[in-house]
């Protein structure tokens, strides 16, 4: 038992997942969450289980939202927490994750859902492009497609 | 340092030498049904630990034993800390069990998995 939840969790959630995004998942500890959402240490084991709870919890949210303020098609350097918690996930969850796996897959479908105009491959260009415009890359103008003037 | 073994449907957290002693018991045993995830977390030993009944608590030193806080019921084997593995239960005489291990990022996966696996 503990006491009842009295927090803004849709806040704390937000803001969990701008300091995954921020920090990573393996380097951001306890500490670092306890901090940024102000919530005591007994409430975030309480509410969440576990940082790979609140991790969880926090992707979730994004999913179910529609992976809410995505960029435009063709302007992948305009930050997206959602997309980049994404990109977390991917990289540092998925690989041993069955649960974050399935959220992965759930955030694809939503992509190529938003994104018709980039084909089958959408998801991937998309988060490709994300992954290299973080890292300062600027991705290449897209190719005028056939079909198109 | 306790010694945490997962089979496919329990959890045990052994405690080992005068741990036993001071927190008056061996371990604790639950069902990964009643596991709701595991964290490897330094920071944990620095928390206000609470009431004790029974165990030890020298601050800074060593926490060891059942400690009673806002109204969380949590089984501490704590001496230094940078080793420490939270894991939160659900539905079980304890809430919370904090304890050190010799490797906590093997440790924490492998309760996450397991818990995972059953669910």
């Amino acid at each position: 038992m503990g006491r009842p939840r009295t927090f803004d969790e849709q806040a704390v959630l937000a803001s969990a997942g701008a300091l995954f995004v921020r920090l990573g998942y393996a380097s951001t500890s306890v500490d670092d969450l306890v901090t940024a959402l102000g919530l005591h240490r007994g409430s975030l084991y309480q509410a969440f289980g576990s940082k790979r709870g609140l991790f969880v919890a926090a992707l979730r949210r994004d999913v179910d939202a529609g992976l809410p303020e995505l960029p435009p098609e063709t302007d992948e350097a305009v930050a997206s927490t959602a997309l980049d918690l994404l990109l977390v996930a991917v990289l540092e969850l998925a690989p041993h994750d069955s649960e974050v796996q399935g959220l992965v897959s759930a955030a694809v479908a939503v992509l190529a859902d938003r994104y018709p105009a980039l084909g089958p491959d959408g998801p991937a260009t998309l988060l490709g492009r994300r992954l290299l415009a973080r890292a300062g890359h600027a991705s290449a103008p897209q190719p005028s497609r056939p079909g198109r003037t | 340092m306790a010694r945490i073994t997962t089979t496919d449907d329990r959890l045990t957290v052994e405690l080992r030498g005068l741990s036993r002693l001071w927190a008056l018991r061996k371990g604790v045993t639950a069902p990964l049904a009643h596991v709701r995830g595991a964290t490897a977390d330094p920071g944990a030993r620095r928390e206000p630990k609470g009431r004790r009944s029974p165990g030890l608590h020298v601050p800074g030193i060593a926490a060891v034993g059942t400690f009673h806080r806002d109204g969380a019921r949590t089984l501490w084997e704590v001496y230094r800390g940078e080793r420490a593995v939270v894991i939160q239960l659900s539905d079980e005489p304890y809430d919370r069990i904090v304890v050190e291990v010799h490797d906590p990022r093997a440790v924490v996966e492998q309760i996450n998995r397991a818990v995972a696996q059953r669910a």
